[in-house]
């Protein structure tokens, strides 16, 4: 606050210079901007048309244009005021020198924000009325009020319907993933292309150690402050994004940045606080100690190692026992604050701002942190009444340290949640200062705990200062923009993102994922030029045909560089650093499969080469036209197929135009339209051709191996991947059919829109004959993959007074994705998306991403059981039970493991639905809340899995009950039971509930589909008050000229019947086409925000 | 006036048109480029080798074939060794042997540092008119392949590594005749004097320092080893082993080894298997350490570590060295095949002096011992003396049937039948992408083998048949 504070007095006193450098003799023009329900609209752009000359409405919806002398010849002119949701309105006057208007602008509201400019992608834009496409627009004010809007991607979630976003984790530095209308590659994570400001950027998210494990990573879109943005255009039909050809087959982001405008000089100092705490369900039980069989372990002494289970004795009243949840959490603390000043004249406009935002995160201690600090300078200027020259230069330092998670023995999750509820975690170390694991609670030496196999005590895990990570990146641009002639307009951006992302991954000594320390670097480093042209030529044809024609070209370079190092073996405990390591460019045997080992370095290269040309064709401002083309050349196409073209057409038609309103007085705005696109996506960099390797020449199925160079001789063996000349890029065809109704005096609006899009000569690794090819794999085109959808958006005004509104949003969004080939194969593995037990596939048949594994024995599906008679499963379960699936039971009352490899999840959801509302009372105080449900998908929940293993889930106070499936366990995945053991009690006493878990019954059993529950959920993301305070006294006392106020509360309430923490997080990030896997994750988090903005 | 304003429009549009001409020209110009460097070339990774690098790589890989997965089933198969958890158990208890199970197994014969690295190396070596280095190419092809056809029966080799997505597959005693070409081959060109262009790989080969004498060697040993793999069927072959094994490894220093290191990835594979990775799932084989016993053989020490109890508990300790040099193809095999041949060539004079060579190497007291009982004696030295030395110690039980090995009697419900298995299936994954191949996924004996033997030394009937 004391630094808000200063801030403000420092501002005030820019303000009083600067207002009056401000006071010339010019013409004034003031007036206000409202509804034409009296309603005040602030943020309103009132603006001289063919001119830079305008102001924006401050919240009172006041504005003050002042034109300066000079341009003030009493000529004609026109003044339009336009803000987004209602129409513009003009009305034309005279400038005189010296002379004042007064004028109140009353605009009508518009549903579907016809007269907006919408930005269509590549430089081009249109009006929302004549848009033949589906594309959604996100505002500032949505993203400011997202869930975790320190993260753009995050921010998006339920803003538009068939956008699904999923978060990592509520963790800083934490990855989001964004899919839109499914996935269409089989390769990679289907993300989105992302245009700032016309200008492709990195969102890349690469893990240290791959997604697993190790630490969070962030997706590099995270970089963009979002309080810089004023609005994102989401292109999700292929017609909207094939402008972007070979990189458009996930979709588009378009994100346009804040920009200057002529006028008073505005200030906005904004300060938000977060108060984070995890959604923490209680998942482990506390009547059990460490133990087997009913019999409690105590430590033998030093160097004792104690078993890793739960399985003791009821423990004794009084015992004391820990909360190994909650002890691991305090509340985190998110502060983000800005700072913005923007304005300009008629010839120069900027926007400067300034912004950090620093993450402590809910995990104790200091090393839980993501900060972020940004600054951007944006300009234009008018050279001449031609030309207009302008920059955009904004600079990132992001800045992490992380906790290590996941699917790793040094995991803060892994090792918290396995500990017996009788052992302090909190005891730490020991007085020599080793860490206490409740496997090995007395080490006496360094030495004595390299041989003892245990988890980390997640303290010591929090304690690890080693995890960090450094950012420096540049996201800017030049751009130009020339009118030659009265209907030719010339674009140019030259624009460049430079990042350099530095990282550390280390484990101090007696870490039990590398007993004797273990140091990662790794560094990388991208710089993409994009360089867009642009010609653009505006014709009409009497007054009844427009036509726009563009052609442009699209120059692209990426040059990525990538260093990872590793040292293994410690020498001093400290300094967490290669040259502080025994065995430095090496790795130990274990990691040598990971995606790098030891020392290994990556670099690559690929440029652009394309050209477009559209054209938009409007007759009688009813029907629209739209067709256009991209020849793309990459370097990454294969070199016997270097260019290949996008097309699309889409047309619009407005019916009520032509037709009325059929009479019905309801229906006052309805519009039609169909578009079909093509989109691509490139292959894989270097995949043409066959290279060799110094790598491995041998790995088999139990890891060891040996590597082609041997004691100091260099080898080189071939690659086990064929290279492929003649990679063409994947293509993905689309028609999107929509209709747009504006119903009962605009207060209803109606969007609704269904597509099919295929997607053909998508790429994977098809494996080949080795003893014909000498390869195992060919990279080809080969698979397909369909994905059908629905999208609906109602919107309601039903109350649109000055004194009160009050209005409903609901968006809806289905996906049917459906893998129709794979080049023959049935299924391809994802071996590095899961793990024993569930790895991440695309099988023919499912939506890409599900999740494969073993199932037990169930009726009805045409299964023999391996025992002497052959058993035929179905004839003896029945018809009944074969409909139902029953779950088959063995006389003893327990099921029967079905080793047959199948899908067991399929984490894409049936559909998802959002439900905002919003509550405006005297255009002051604003409440507003938004309902988020996703309907079907599911999650493996391997944790659980794995804690009923342990004796620590609460599920295993069972224990203490007979069990019997179908009646009180399991009944949820297994609500049906057949065969001779139904009825029949299956477990009598802990010994057999232990003998169970510890088996088939528990995690590191053969059977994934246990653990797989339905991921549908009902969460209350946002709900928010706010209040604007614009009495006379916030002026005199501040400087300022308002003062917003919000108080809101995020994630408050889960409505969901999983039962870990959340279905919503996921192991590995947003580089895995895999969703859905949950094995000890870190949780979301629940947040109460306090927020307030000064504005001038 | 309208005139002279078209006039001018038309002027402007010009000049427009020829501006942005020339800033889309020469941008264009500029960076059109989508070929050349980094952009064609993967910078990573490199797409040509020396002779020298392909063959440390291939050497690397024959390594793995004859010290890895392969190695440790046949070990597992013949009793030497035994499996006591997971896979291993299952593998050496249930011969769970399937398409999966072994998957990969097939494709080391040809991808990264197989044939296909091979084939590159003989190329390489043709091209610099290198003919020792030729020769010792030729030698790993001989290697490989003939490893293969005692592992899989009838293989691809005619056709293998051609870009033919669906090669046919060569009969057994074919590939076998090929190895013997090529070996032939072999010979013929490390019996070249060494000149300025006969250099081989130098100081690259870490086993015998590039000496062609010792290339030949082994080219003859290997030879004599793959006419004894087909002696079932063409007895004449023991008389071409015989040949053979006179000019093949006549010392302990002509014996071809891997040679590993204490760095990492450059480890023995038991090292790897049995300290690092999966400690406990395999241990001594009870059979051939009781032989050991009975036969007071001082390679019972050398071989497996006893506990107190004088029961053994693991693989010695000087076995898993990382760095242990272990041998593959050994003058021990050499002087055994000799005895054996000579002795099926009716010379046991011959055969008793090469197996008392033999077990003098290895302080063992000399034998009188004639006829069935010799033959009996030679075998069972050999199935000693091959210890971990690879897949021939596999390949002679099926021949053999010596020692006559008592199958798991846990393995009755195997596809087997109870049967110890003889082969290797294919591939899953090349059954999968070639027609070709006969059905095996359920009929572990692929009916085109060469018979097995049906007795044993002794002339007992096969306990594992």
């Amino acid at each position: 606050m004391k630094l808000l504070r200063s801030v403000s007095m420092a501002l005030a006193l820019v303000v009083a210079v600067t207002s009056s450098l401000l006071a010339q003799s010019g013409v004034t023009i003031t007036g206000t901007v409202t509804s034409d329900q009296g309603v005040p609209l602030p943020g309103a752009t009132v603006l001289l048309q063919g001119t830079n000359i305008g102001a924006q409405t401050n919240d009172a919806g006041r504005f003050t244009v002042v034109v300066p002398s000079a341009r003030a010849n009493g000529q004609s002119a026109v003044l339009t005021a336009r803000v987004i949701g209602y129409s513009a309105a003009s009305i034309p006057i005279t400038l005189t020198a010296g002379s004042s208007i007064s004028h109140d602008f009353q605009l009508a509201v518009n549903p579907f924000h016809l007269g907006e400019v919408v930005v269509t992608g590549a430089g081009t834009s249109t009006t929302r009325e004549r848009l033949t496409t589906t594309i959604n627009t996100v505002d500032s004010s949505a993203l400011r009020r997202a869930v975790q809007p320190q993260n753009v991607v995050s921010a998006l979630a339920a803003q538009a319907p068939n956008v699904e976003v999923r978060t990592q984790s509520g963790e800083p530095g934490a990855s989001a993933s964004i899919r839109i209308r499914g996935a269409t590659s089989l390769t990679g994570a289907n993300q989105p292309l992302f245009v700032v400001d016309g200008q492709p950027i990195d969102n890349s998210t690469v893990s240290t150690q791959g997604g697993n494990q190790g630490t969070v990573a962030m997706n590099r879109a995270a970089d963009i402050n979002p309080d810089d943005i004023e609005s994102i255009e989401i292109l999700k039909s292929s017609a909207a994004s094939a402008i972007y050809g070979a990189r458009a087959s996930n979709g588009v982001v378009v994100i346009t940045t804040k920009r200057g405008h002529a006028g008073p000089t505005r200030y906005t100092v904004t300060s938000t606080e977060t108060w984070d705490k995890p959604r923490v369900p209680d998942l482990l039980q506390r009547t059990y100690g460490q133990g087997s069989n009913g019999v409690n372990a105590v430590c033998g002494g030093p160097d004792c190692a104690v078993t890793a289970l739960s399985w003791g004795a009821k423990l004794a009243p009084g015992t004391p026992v820990f909360n190994h949840e909650n002890e691991l959490f305090d509340t985190g603390l998110t502060a983000d604050n800005n700072i913005q000043i923007s304005g300009g004249n008629e010839r120069t406009t900027f926007f400067a701002s300034g912004g950090l935002n620093s993450q402590d995160g809910y995990f104790k201690g200091p090393n839980n942190r993501y900060n972020r600090a940004s600054a951007r300078l944006k300009g234009s200027q008018v050279i001449s009444s031609k030309l207009t020259i302008g920059g955009n230069f904004s600079y990132i330092d992001g800045r992490g340290k992380y906790v290590q998670k996941g699917s790793n023995v040094s995991g803060i999750m892994l090792g918290a949640m396995r500990t017996p509820p009788n052992f302090n975690n909190q005891e730490t170390y020991t007085a020599s200062g080793l860490q206490r694991p409740y496997r090995f609670p007395e080490p006496t030496s360094v030495g004595s705990m390299l041989t003892a196999a245990y988890y980390d005590n997640p303290f010591f895990v929090l304690d690890n200062p080693g995890n960090r990570s450094e950012l420096g990146r540049s996201i800017s641009n030049v751009n130009a923009d020339w009118n030659p002639l009265s209907w030719l307009q010339v674009q140019y951006t030259l624009g460049a993102d430079y990042y350099n992302d530095s990282r550390l991954q280390a484990l101090p000594l007696t870490s039990a994922n590398d007993k004797p320390g273990n140091v990662i670097r790794f560094l990388a480093n991208n710089l993409e030029i994009d360089h867009n042209l642009l010609a653009t030529a505006r014709r009409g044809f009497g007054s009844n045909i427009d036509a726009t024609f563009t052609v442009g070209q699209n120059l692209n370079s990426r040059r990525y560089r990538q260093l990872a190092d590793e040292g293994d073996g410690l020498i001093a405990p400290f300094p967490l650093a290669i040259q502080n390591t025994v065995d430095k460019g090496a790795s130990n045997l274990l990691t040598l499969v990971f995606p790098f080992s030891g020392t290994a370095e990556f670099k690559s290269l690929a440029h652009i080469e394309s050209y477009f040309a559209q054209t938009e064709l409007s007759f009688y401002d009813q029907l629209v036209v739209n067709a256009g083309i991209r020849n793309d050349g990459f370097s990454t196409f294969g070199a016997s197929t270097r260019r290949h073209n996008f097309p699309k057409a889409s047309a619009a038609w407005t019916f009520t135009k032509a037709l009325g309103d059929f009479g019905s007085g309801v229906l006052n705005y309805g519009k039609l339209h169909f578009a079909y696109g093509e989109t691509g996506k490139e292959p894989p960099i270097y995949a043409a051709v066959t290279t060799l390797t110094s790598g491995q020449t041998f790995g088999s199925g139990y890891s060891d191996a040996i590597l082609s160079s041997i004691n100091g001789q260099g080898g080189l063996v071939t690659s086990q991947v064929e290279g492929n000349p003649a990679l063409r890029p994947e293509r993905n065809r689309e028609n999107e059919y929509g209709v747009d109704l504006g119903l009962l005096g605009n207060r209803v609006d109606l969007s609704a829109t269904y597509y099919t899009r295929r997607a053909d000569d998508v790429i994977l690794g098809v494996p080949v004959n080795s003893s014909g090819t000498g390869a195992q794999f060919a990279v080809k085109n080969a698979a397909s993959i369909t994905n059908k959808g629905t999208e609906l958006t109602l919107n309601l005004r039903p109350v649109t007074t000055a004194a009160f509104a009050w209005d409903v949003g609901i968006l809806f969004g289905q996906n049917r994705g459906n893998v129709k080939s794979l080049a023959g194969a049935e299924f391809i593995p994802y071996n590095t998306e899961g793990f024993n037990g569930g790895i991440g596939s695309s099988t023919v048949g499912f939506a890409p991403g599900v999740i494969r594994g073993s199932d037990f024995v169930l009726c009805g599906r045409g299964l023999h059981l391996n025992d002497a008679a052959q058993t035929d499963v179905d004839a003896v379960c029945g018809p009944e039970a074969n409909a139902q699936h029953a779950l088959y039971l063995a006389a003893n009352g327990q099921p029967i493991v079905d080793n047959t490899d199948r899908v067991i999840a399929d984490p894409n959801p049936k559909y998802t639905m959002s439900y905002k509302t919003g509550l405006t009372l005297w255009n002051k105080l604003r409440l507003t809340g938004l309902l988020d449900v996703r309907k079907g998908g599911q999650v493996w929940n391997q944790t659980m899995s794995v804690l009923n293993n342990f004796g620590t889930s609460k599920l295993t106070e069972i224990r203490s009950e007979q069990g019997q499936f179908g009646k009180n366990y399991l009944t949820d995945v297994y609500p049906h039971v057949a065969g001779p053991g139904a009825g029949v009690v299956a477990f009598h006493n802990p010994q057999e509930w232990q003998a169970w878990f510890t088996g088939n019954g528990g995690g590191f059993g053969p059977v994934g589909a246990q653990a797989v529950e339905d991921a549908s959920f009902a969460k209350l993301r946002e709900i928010s008050l706010s209040y604007t305070v614009d009495q006379s006294w916030v002026r005199s006392l501040t400087g300022f000229s308002t003062v917003d106020l919000r108080i809101g509360g995020r994630n408050l309430k889960t409505w969901t019947k999983y039962k870990g923490y959340d279905p919503e997080v996921n192991l590995g990030g947003a580089e895995y086409l895999t969703q859905g896997i949950d094995y000890f994750i870190n949780p979301p988090t629940r947040s109460f925000v306090l927020s307030m903005s000064f504005n001038r | 006036m309208p005139r002279e304003y078209l006039k001018m429009m038309n002027h402007r549009q010009w000049t427009a048109a020829v501006a942005i001409a020339g800033i889309l020209g020469a941008t264009a110009c500029h960076l059109d480029s989508l070929t050349g460097g980094e952009l064609s070339t993967d910078p990573n990774n490199p797409v040509t080798a020396t002779n020298t690098q392909l063959f440390v790589g291939t050497q690397s890989a024959l390594w793995a074939l004859w010290g890895s997965d392969a190695s440790r089933t046949a070990g597992l198969l013949t009793q030497q060794l035994s499996g006591l958890a997971r896979q291993y158990a299952a593998l050496a208890n249930n011969y769970a042997i399937n398409t999966n199970v072994t998957n990969g197994f097939q494709r080391a014969l040809y991808v990264s540092g197989g044939l296909v690295d091979i084939k590159k190396l003989e190329a390489g070596s043709l091209a610099a008119r290198d003919t020792i280095f030729l020769g010792i190419a030729r030698v790993l092809e001989g290697a490989f392949m003939g490893t293969g056809a005692d592992l899989f029966g009838n293989l691809v080799y005619k056709e293998a590594v051609t870009g033919n997505p669906t090669p046919e597959l060569d009969d057994q005693l074919f590939v076998y005749d090929s190895v013997q070409t090529v070996l032939s081959a072999a010979v013929e060109n490390l019996s070249v004097e060494p000149n300025s262009n006969n250099i081989g790989p130098g100081a690259g080969d870490l086993v015998y320092g590039g000496d062609p004498a010792k290339w030949l060697a082994l080219a003859h040993t290997l030879k004599a080893r793959f006419y004894l793999n087909t002696a079932e069927t063409r007895p004449e072959a023991y008389a071409q082993a015989l040949a053979e094994a006179k000019l093949g490894i006549q010392s302990e220093s002509g014996t071809y080894f891997g040679a590993f290191t204490q760095a990492t990835g450059e480890n023995n594979f038991w090292y790897q298997f049995d300290i690092i990775l999966r400690g406990g799932d395999m241990g001594p084989g009870i059979f051939l350490d009781n032989l050991l016993k009975s036969r007071n053989d001082p390679r019972r020490d050398e071989y497996f570590a006893h506990d107190a109890s004088d029961q053994p508990v693991d693989l010695s300790a000087d076995r898993l060295r990382p760095d242990f040099q272990q041998p593959y193809v050994s003058y021990d095999e050499n002087t055994l095949i000799w005895a054996e041949a000579a002795y099926r060539t009716g010379d046991q004079v011959t055969a008793l002096a090469k197996l008392n060579e033999e077990r003098a190497n290895h302080g063992l007291p000399a034998e009188a011992v004639a006829g069935q009982a010799l033959l009996n004696e030679i075998l069972t030295e050999k199935y000693i003396a091959d210890f971990q030395l690879g897949e021939q110690v596999w390949r002679d039980y099926t021949r053999t049937c010596t020692p006559n090995l008592v199958p798991s009697s846990a393995a009755a419900g195997s596809p087997t039948g109870g049967d110890i298995p003889g082969r290797l299936n294919y591939d899953q994954s090349e059954l999968n992408t070639n027609p070709n191949y006969p059905d095996d996924s359920k009929v572990f004996w692929n009916p085109d083998d060469p018979p097995n033997a049906t007795s044993d030394g002794t002339g007992a009937a096969c306990l594992g048949r």
